[in-house]
């Protein structure tokens, strides 16, 4: 479906959430349908955003936040950028949930051009707003709109990380400025990419530490069957062997590499063994440099 | 007068029996060399005149005509002087005639009558014994490359009268002292070059070189900058087996015709190790006439190349034929050959452009840099590799973690390893478990149920295509060698998968 329809503020298919806002885009251009659309974006939607060069940790976090949201129903939005919105996006895909992402500049601009696939991925099963006329390029100022957009369309934001920098604040910005709510994820006080989620938090942002904290937000605490949807999306088997549960928790405590994890008079290949099995059950992730992450926040205990 | 003397060109890496004729007669004195002859060999006419009157012999003053017969190969190279030289003397009777039929004749002359020595002795002493002549008169310098040949008697001669006197039945002058002492190759000897034990840390790594070393598997490293990659990779030399003796004569031929044999046999195994900027011809070969390509210098041995995503992508294509073949085809318009190519592959790169992937305060690059350098990375040379290793920044032990093991050790196992894979492999047309195709690892490497059960599962995640499997196999198959065992564990495969990916910068990322 590759036709760009027009909504234009006060047509029936224009989001009402945003038709309540001051401010919002007049014209929004849709790929994927305006009947998608709607039903999509019928039911309260999260937006996930953050930086675009965020650690291995954010990328998964933003994943598996995403993954977990979209096995639960909820709609997940993001902008069509690097980083922590492509993760989400990716996340989503995963299992085949519907994503909105929104496009800075043209119909026609798939920007960053690397991530045509995703694009494509996307229109699949969900849909694509740009929010500037086509044939016109990107501009700087077309982040700004799009991360107005952005907050006022969600009902909720989560921020999985974020400097405190301009480009990655953006989406928090708008949202407190249009006073819409905001959460965040947080991180080591020593990484500056997250830096900015934690003053979040520290300033009366609540915390997120996965998609059973979002829904808990979103829902309030009574919401409906939550736990069996998110139970499905996060494959932590009750019955995983000890030793490989002891691997993942000391990955995630900052063990992340083979030489790391190995205890002198260990043998290495029980070590490169274990994690292989991990990585197998999805659980963990290869990230930079080889090093290993997990894919999902640590269950309560 | 008529006269014929025995000598070789070099072709590539093949040697060609040359016959120069040399007719002497009245006329105009001329001096012409006939037969297509190189501007290196068209020049012997100074020299050989030169060094025949500064010997004190005559220089005739007639007409004379040279052939370098066969007409139809090139002749190449100064070590023709010497047939050159004696032919003529022959011709105009300063020499007897019936020695040249039994000597073969090869060197370059010195104006003042020296004899020097050439590139190739090696191999044109392999020729002698093919073409049935049952000696050479050569150079003293690289005469110790010719006697490792069985077969033939060699006769090195310092100046061109030595030379008459040799021919005339008199003794040769003495082979010159050894280097260093020979030890004979394939023998137990201590292991050559830099040791692994210097290697502190890195477990992990160090595991999977000596993994590499066993099954003779292309290996990458990975690692920021200062981790000990390339210190790890000069280290792969020192676990490999030593050069049979087979091997030894054949790798002493190639550095010979290329000009890098010190004279004596090679010890230990090619290492070669190009600069990034190393152009497709100096990969591969085929620059210029008897130009040597770094695959062949390596053949037998390793080929080292350090910061991998530097090197250029035609260079890096065209290692695609000697890793598949074990061969490389050289063809220009005047000749085509193929040369023996057939080398382990040892890379070594940084994880990100600027090299300090997961460092993320330190990282600088863009994501369009990030996706460049992955791009390098692939294709069909990450394909071929086998096995990949990522080197760690140093923990908190720093260089105070105890070394994994010596080169010593490491050799030792290496050579069971070995072993076990020949007595398994015999009659199969490949020696080492790197080389098993399809065919052979559903022969060789079969799995039990456990086994078969987890990489079906890695098949069904989607992210190990068939070629993946089969590179875990053969890695696991030697991880079964290593430990001594005939039977592939499941923990073997895990293993082998664990050692697969994650080199390239957030691999995790969505591309």
């Amino acid at each position: 479906m590759d036709a760009v329809q027009t909504l234009r503020r006060g047509d029936p298919g224009y989001p009402p959430a945003l038709a309540t806002r001051p401010g919002a885009p007049t014209t929004l251009r849709v790929l994927g349908g305006h009947e998608r659309l709607a039903r999509l974006l019928h039911e309260p939607a999260v937006a996930i955003a953050g930086s675009e060069r965020p650690s291995d940790y954010g990328l998964q976090i933003a994943a598996s936040l995403a993954r977990g949201l979209a096995a639960a129903g909820v709609t997940v939005l993001g902008a069509f950028a690097d980083g922590i919105a492509a993760a989400a996006h990716e996340g989503a895909l995963e299992i085949d949930g519907p994503t909105v992402a929104l496009m800075a500049a043209g119909p026609d601009r798939v920007q960053p051009a690397r991530r045509r696939g995703l694009h494509a991925r996307i229109l699949q099963h969900g849909c694509a707003l740009a929010l500037q006329p086509p044939g016109v390029p990107w501009r700087p100022w077309h982040a700004t709109v799009r991360a107005r957009t952005l907050a006022a369309l969600a009902a909720l934001t989560v921020i999985v990380e974020a400097d405190q920098t301009a480009g990655d604040l953006l989406v928090a910005d708008a949202a407190q400025e249009l006073e819409r709510p905001l959460a965040a994820v947080p991180g080591r006080v020593t990484s500056p990419v997250s830096r900015a989620t934690n003053a979040l938090i520290a300033g009366g942002a609540p915390l997120v530490r996965g998609p059973a904290d979002v829904l808990d937000l979103l829902h309030g605490v009574d919401g409906p069957a939550r736990a069996d949807n998110v139970t499905t999306a996060s494959p932590l088997p009750s019955s995983l062997p000890k030793r490989l549960l002891a691997v993942l928790e000391r990955v995630g405590a900052g063990q992340d590499t083979p030489g790391r994890l190995t205890r002198p008079g260990q043998d290495p290949a029980e070590t490169l063994a274990a994690l292989a099995e991990l990585e197998l059950m999805g659980l963990l992730a290869r990230g930079d440099g080889g090093r290993y992450v997990p894919r999902q926040s640590l269950p309560d205990g | 007068m008529l006269a014929r003397t025995r000598t070789f060109t070099l072709e590539g890496l093949q040697t060609r029996p040359v016959n120069v004729e040399v007719d002497i007669r009245a006329g105009l004195p001329g001096f012409a060399i006939v037969g297509l002859a190189d501007p290196s060999v068209r020049e012997a006419r100074e020299r050989v005149q030169a060094a025949i009157l500064n010997s004190g012999y005559e220089f005739p003053a007639r007409r004379i005509t040279v052939n370098l017969a066969p007409g139809d190969i090139p002749k190449i190279g100064p070590g023709l002087d010497l047939a050159l030289a004696c032919a003529i003397l022959a011709a105009s009777q300063q020499l007897p005639k019936e020695p040249l039929e039994g000597h073969a004749l090869f060197g370059e002359l010195a104006l003042d009558g020296a004899l020097r020595a050439c590139q190739g002795t090696l191999a044109v002493a392999q020729g002698c014994v093919e073409a049935g002549l049952p000696a050479l008169v050569l150079a003293p310098a690289r005469a110790r490359e010719a006697a490792l040949v069985q077969g033939l008697r060699v006769a090195p001669a310092t100046t061109l009268r030595a030379v008459a006197r040799v021919l005339g039945g008199g003794d040769a002058d003495p082979l010159p002292e050894p280097s260093e002492p020979e030890p004979e190759p394939g023998g137990a000897d201590a292991p050559v070059g830099p040791d692994l034990g210097d290697v502190r840390g890195q477990h992990h790594a160090v595991r999977a070189l000596v993994i590499a070393a066993a099954g003779g598997h292309n290996c990458l490293l990975s690692g920021s900058p200062g981790t000990g990659k390339t210190m790890l990779a000069q280290r792969l030399p020192s676990i490999l087996p030593p050069l049979s003796r087979p091997e030894a004569i054949e790798v002493t031929r190639i550095h010979s015709i290329a000009g890098q044999c010190d004279g004596g046999l090679a010890r230990g195994r090619p290492f070669r190790a190009p600069h990034h900027s190393i152009t497709t011809a100096g990969l591969v070969g085929g620059a210029r006439r008897g130009w040597v390509g770094e695959v062949v210098l390596a053949h037998r041995g390793v080929l080292f190349l350090d910061e991998l995503s530097e090197f250029a992508k035609p260079a890096l294509e065209a290692l695609r034929q000697p890793l598949e073949d074990g061969r490389v085809a050289i063809v220009r318009a005047k000749h085509s050959a193929l040369y023996p190519a057939r080398f382990q592959l040892l890379a070594a790169t940084n994880p990100c452009p600027c090299g300090y992937s997961g460092e993320r305060e330190l990282c600088r690059c863009s994501e369009a840099d990030l996706a460049r350098h992955r791009r390098k990375l692939s294709g069909p040379l990450l394909d071929r590799i086998d096995l990949q290793a990522a080197l760690e920044n140093a923990g908190p032990q720093g260089l105070g973690a105890r070394p994994w093991t010596s080169s010593v050790r490491a050799r030792e196992r290496v050579l069971q390893a070995r072993e076990r894979q020949e007595h398994r492999l015999r009659g199969e047309p490949v020696a080492l478990n790197a080389h098993l195709d399809a065919r052979l690892l559903a022969r060789h490497a079969r799995l039990d149920e456990p086994g078969e059960r987890l990489l079906c599962e890695a098949q069904a995640r989607g992210t190990l295509s068939a070629r993946g499997q089969h590179r875990a196999l053969r890695v696991a198959r030697t991880i079964a060698d290593l430990g001594g065992r005939e039977r592939i564990d499941p923990r073997d495969i895990a293993v082998a998968l664990a050692l697969r990916t994650g080199v390239g910068p957030r691999a995790s990322r969505a591309a």
